[in-house]
């Protein structure tokens, strides 16, 4: 086995860590600073997670995934801002109507494969940005965006000392997300959606209808996606139209790809690095000693799309399975050593 | 009658615009079958060396000037893509879900460079005079860049045209676009075809990026998302690897998308989606594509 026989203990041990930190002040996770951080970091992880269901596991490449979660933050800003149900109530729809939404474009869009597909996806989440920016009935408040309004959800989300509960909420709502995804990619579904990947045209032979399945792909992660909109949703305070930009899903592939495909915890990982790496290198060029760098380098550092994209084109030139992917090499490696 | 004629030609100097970033990616998928994703960014390192010339020639910017500028800023565009092919496209070769993410890191590099050095906000364009007057049209006073758009997309065309379909490289890549594993059997190099499609598309990219930034007032990193995405939907709509689909269905676009604004202010864009939707619904392979076999 390529697994690491401590990896489970080791990771119930961190998650047990990560839960527990934040009752401490003594140390940085005691801080609403990185609590915040993590908490977004940790929905990206676990959004990262979804759009490996869909292009790790069933090899659709999707440009449209923004659009789902938009779906998710909006459609329960919405519905929270003029306290038409409840708050969790509020989150259950958003998820319903992601999942219907995903199913007509996905029934419409799979008539195409490979790059049409992923021309098409992006076409549809285009679609769904501008109408989030042009604030039809006066819904989405436009390029602004809607501020989420606080009294209508529960108080400990609310103020800078309950940012812990916030930490915990994206915390849970990432386990949550890689347990389904687990149940779904070690179920016969999931064996059916690596199969779609590898060989359609054989699964065809096999009698089984690949539509139905790709679209089930489709829907499973689209619903996931609008329930983690709904914490960014909580965690950012606000819906805002950068939700909704191509640039979210192309954000998604990187970290998919940059963790690793197909792992699981590869995209998780790969999420919160990059996720955890975009707040914090603008953090870092603030900085009185990074004013002594020359403009003409210091000013695209500042930019971490330059340092995330040079990774990622690293990465897909040289070690196409990504982080996840090179680490496995080279337990395999090992292994083949010991043996022999 | 006039609005009616303004809207028209606005819509397809608007469409001359998608056109140019258009037809290199129609080619460059047709033949190649690579999405590339780094024709955004052809695009705005394009626009800017223009801008960088034209900025050099003189205060008063002639059209001679301009029309220089242009030209290089095309040329640097096409050298551009020349050395992005070269350097990453050609090592993964027939590996194309890595091409299309190895052209998504390559735009988000050259959008933070650029993003660094010069900021995201548009910096002015040097414009000829002439560009702000307007040209009279069957009663109709139409602004002089549009006619621009369109004289440069026609060239453009009518170039690629003749490069097609009297040259040998342009033979050979038909041929490609066609069927490039006969090609290679048959003993011709296809390599040498490959590159002069991404140069040419870079060209053309390039050009379309200096008409682009006058089109939006000035130049940003940030130009060239949304003509990319139309670039896009221009390919799908107009059929992979057909240039003259491509020009087909870029003026459709850009006229209807024109019209339909004019009627319901943001209905445009809805209107190319649903349009995007109705033609993969009917007839998948795009208005003037081929079925691939």
């Amino acid at each position: 086995m390529l697994r690491w026989k401590y990896s489970r203990p080791l990771l119930g041990l961190l998650l047990v860590v990560l839960a527990i930190a934040p009752l401490f002040t003594n140390n940085p996770l005691g801080k609403p600073g990185l609590q915040q951080t993590m908490a977004v970091a940790f929905v990206w992880g676990a959004l990262a997670l979804t759009y490996d269901l869909l292009f790790g596991f069933t090899g659709l490449l999707s440009f449209g995934h923004a659009l789902y979660f938009a779906t998710g933050v909006y459609v329960s800003c919405i519905l929270i801002n003029h306290d038409v149900v409840s708050w969790w109530l509020a989150a259950l729809i958003a998820i319903a109507v992601s999942a219907i939404l995903a199913f007509l474009v996905g029934a419409a869009s799979l008539r195409t494969t490979g790059i049409t597909f992923a021309m098409v996806t992006l076409a549809f989440g285009e679609a769904g940005h501008v109408i989030v920016n042009r604030n039809f009935f006066n819904l989405t408040g436009g390029e602004n965006g809607i501020a989420l309004n606080a009294e209508n959800v529960p108080q400990i989300w609310i103020g800078v000392f309950n940012t812990k509960y916030i930490y915990w909420l994206a915390l849970a709502a990432l386990i949550f997300t890689y347990a389904v995804i687990w149940w779904v990619t070690e179920s016969s579904a999931g064996k059916v959606f690596s199969a779609l990947r590898d060989n359609e045209q054989r699964v065809q032979v096999l009698g089984l209808n690949t539509q139905h399945f790709k679209l089930l792909a489709f829907v499973i992660s689209a619903a996931l996606a609008a329930m983690l909109g709904f914490v960014m949703l909580i965690a950012a305070g606000s819906a805002a139209p950068r939700f909704a930009e191509s640039g979210v899903t192309i954000a998604l592939l990187l970290m998919v790809v940059i963790g690793g495909a197909v792992t699981r915890w590869g995209a998780v990982l790969g999420g919160i690095f990059y996720s955890f790496a975009s707040t914090r290198m603008q953090d870092l060029t603030q900085q009185e000693s990074f004013k002594s760098i020359p403009e003409w380098i210091g000013g695209p550092i500042a930019e971490p799309a330059l340092l995330l994209g040079l990774i990622f084109i690293l990465i897909v030139m040289f070690s196409p399975g990504g982080l996840s992917g090179a680490y496995y090499r080279l337990r395999l490696k090992a292994i083949t050593r010991k043996s022999s | 009658m006039d609005t009616f004629i303004l809207i028209g030609i606005t819509g397809i100097g608007l469409g001359a615009l998608y056109f140019l970033v258009a037809s290199g990616l129609s080619l460059i998928y047709g033949l190649m079958g690579v999405l590339n994703f780094a024709h955004g960014s052809f695009l705005t390192v394009g626009a800017f060396v223009g801008w960088w010339i034209a900025g050099k020639l003189g205060p008063d910017t002639s059209m001679i000037d301009f029309i220089i500028a242009m030209f290089v800023g095309g040329l640097a565009a096409g050298l551009f893509a020349l050395l992005i092919e070269q350097l990453l496209i050609t090592r993964l070769y027939d590996r194309h879900i890595d091409q299309a993410l190895v052209t998504v890191g390559v735009s988000l590099v050259v959008g933070a460079l650029l993003g660094g050095w010069f900021g995201n906000d548009l910096i002015m364009f040097p414009t000829p005079m002439w560009f702000l007057t307007a040209v009279n049209v069957g009663g109709a006073m139409i602004p002089a860049d549009r006619i621009v758009y369109i004289a440069t997309a026609i060239m453009l065309l009518i170039g690629n045209w003749i490069l097609l379909k009297y040259t040998r490289i342009g033979l050979i890549i038909r041929a490609g676009v066609e069927n490039r594993n006969m090609v290679n059997a048959l003993g011709i190099n296809v390599r040498r075809a490959f590159s002069t499609v991404f140069f040419l598309g870079g060209f053309a990219a390039g050009v379309g990026g200096v008409l682009v930034s006058v089109y939006s007032n000035g130049v940003s990193p940030l130009i060239a998302g949304s003509y990319l995405i139309y670039g896009f939907i221009v390919v799908v709509i107009g059929g992979m690897g057909s240039v003259p689909g491509s020009f087909l269905a870029a003026m459709m676009i850009g006229v209807i998308r024109q019209f339909a604004n004019y009627y319901v202010t943001g209905l445009g864009d809805f209107v190319v989606v649903i349009l995007l939707a109705g033609v993969l619904l009917i007839r998948p392979q795009g208005l003037l594509g081929k079925v691939r076999a």
